[in-house]
């Protein structure tokens, strides 16, 4: 007890040094131009809203574009799915990776990215899932993970340029079809299951304000 | 402008027809369409086949994956016209997916005949077993067809740990005390004692306590993907063990009122 007291101390006062430290370093010089590039691109440029896809029935979210014509893109979503006939409603998180390889300008306010694809993992956070087979289980008993879902997904996307001098500044109103790791084996091995079956349809909008 | 309209199109195509398309997670338990299955056709069971000496029923399980080889067995039984019901021995779905009980619950709902489905092993997973509840109903359950009592029982005990009992021991005294009008008993269950799901140590408590149902026949089980008959404690209760439906067969069980007889028939 006495032990974790002495580290919450020490871990208080190292933050106030570093934040000491920070403040005095406001008077410019090469080094902290560079620590405050750094940080700068870590900083999530836009929010993310999605319905549906199998991440949950709601999806909220931030992330990171980059690439030359920021057609790459890397979100982290955290969504509830709803209790309905089971126990208690769960929370996911995602982590999902976009690509966007053309970008059509439709006129001076609208743009097309007419194909989006990409790949998210989900996870389940909630203990009755597991990622790793529970050591009760003889080796490779089931072997997949009930709390990881891989997806892979395809869609289209719109944009609205909000400010004609700041293009960075615009409302996307995007779709997707995907699909995951399991559905897909299921559907693969089975005249029975169709695409219909296994396909995911959702919708979403990219808020970007700077 | 062209482009614009396409896509416009392309999105009411979507809205239009997509309503199914709509997923919040696999593992959601968002149920459409019937439910509570099992108490259903036991109505159905012991309604078509009271006062009969005779009845007959093809045992089955482990549709896991193979929903090609489900549907084929489901057609295959509707030519049949001298079986009065199916069990599905358990391990309806591969992954405790939502969807997947579904699937299967769609194919067995295409059966002219009454069925009933136990739970297995793969049906706990993930929350599983909470869609298993809904489509199907309690885990432990028991029905009377003629004059014999079928005895339904959860035997995945790898699956919980000791807050929940697998297998029921009071359910099993409860069903053995049962004074309704039946002659003889077959159990029925996912695992069979001795194999890797169930609870070893009641093994032998377990084979004691399903003796004391009225004149036990012999018991069911599915699990191992093969067919099996085992003299399990070498006192002439028979343990048979259906295939899965990968194997393309099932077994059908006369039961008369001098005895009993089964077959395995391949499709």
């Amino acid at each position: 007890m006495k032990l974790s007291i002495i580290k919450k101390i020490i871990v208080f006062v190292l933050l106030l040094m570093v934040a000491y430290s920070l403040t005095a370093a406001e008077t410019y010089s090469p080094g902290v131009e560079k620590y405050h590039r750094v940080w700068n691109h870590l900083i999530p440029r836009y929010t993310k809203l999605q319905y549906a896809g199998s991440m949950g029935f709601m999806s909220v979210g931030t992330g990171w574009q980059y690439g030359s014509n920021h057609q790459w893109e890397t979100d982290l979503l955290l969504g509830i799915v709803p209790r309905y006939s089971s126990k208690r409603a769960k929370a996911t998180l995602t982590l999902k990776q976009n690509f966007m390889p053309w970008n059509v300008e439709l006129n001076d306010r609208w743009s097309l990215e007419p194909l989006a694809c990409g790949l998210y993992v989900t996870t389940l956070l909630d203990n009755e899932f597991w990622t790793k087979e529970p050591e009760k289980y003889p080796s490779g008993y089931y072997g997949f993970s009930t709390k990881l879902r891989a997806n892979i997904f395809v869609g289209q996307r719109l944009s609205f340029s909000c400010d004609k001098n700041n293009p960075n500044k615009k409302v996307t109103l995007f779709y997707e079809l995907s699909t995951s790791d399991l559905y897909f084996i299921s559907a693969a091995t089975n005249k029975y299951i169709n695409p219909r079956d296994v396909l995911s349809l959702s919708f979403g909008v990219k808020l970007q304000l700077f | 402008m062209i482009k614009r309209g396409i896509l416009i199109g392309l999105c009411l195509g979507f809205l239009l027809t997509g309503c199914d398309l709509i997923e919040y997670h696999p593992y959601d338990v968002r149920i459409d369409g019937e439910t509570n299955i099992n108490l259903k056709n036991i109505e159905k069971i012991q309604q078509q086949c009271a006062g009969k000496d005779t009845i007959r029923f093809a045992f089955m399980g482990d549709s896991q994956r193979w929903y090609d080889e489900t549907a084929d067995f489901v057609k295959h039984i509707n030519k049949q016209d001298s079986i009065d019901f199916v069990i599905h021995g358990g391990d309806i779905s591969d992954f405790g997916i939502t969807k997947e009980f579904l699937w299967i619950r769609d194919i067995m709902q295409g059966l002219r005949i009454p069925y009933v489905a136990l739970i297995g092993n793969h049906d706990i997973l993930g929350n599983g077993k909470e869609v298993f509840e809904q489509v199907y109903g309690d885990e432990n359950f028991a029905f009377i067809a003629g004059n014999t009592k079928f005895v339904c029982m959860n035997t995945n005990a790898l699956e919980y740990d000791y807050s929940h009992p697998v297998p029921d021991f009071d359910f099993i005294s409860r069903e053995a005390a049962d004074s309704a009008r039946y002659s003889k008993t077959v159990a029925v269950m996912h695992v069979k004692p001795y194999d890797d799901q169930f609870n070893n140590n009641v093994a032998r408590l377990f084979h004691a306590e399903i003796k004391k149902f009225r004149s036990l026949q012999f018991a069911l089980h599915a699990h191992n993907h093969k067919l099996q008959t085992t003299d399990v404690f070498k006192d002439g209760i028979i343990y048979y063990g259906c295939a899965s439906m990968k194997q393309r067969n099932y077994m059908v069980f006369t039961l008369t009122t001098n005895g009993y007889s089964y077959e395995v028939v391949n499709y």
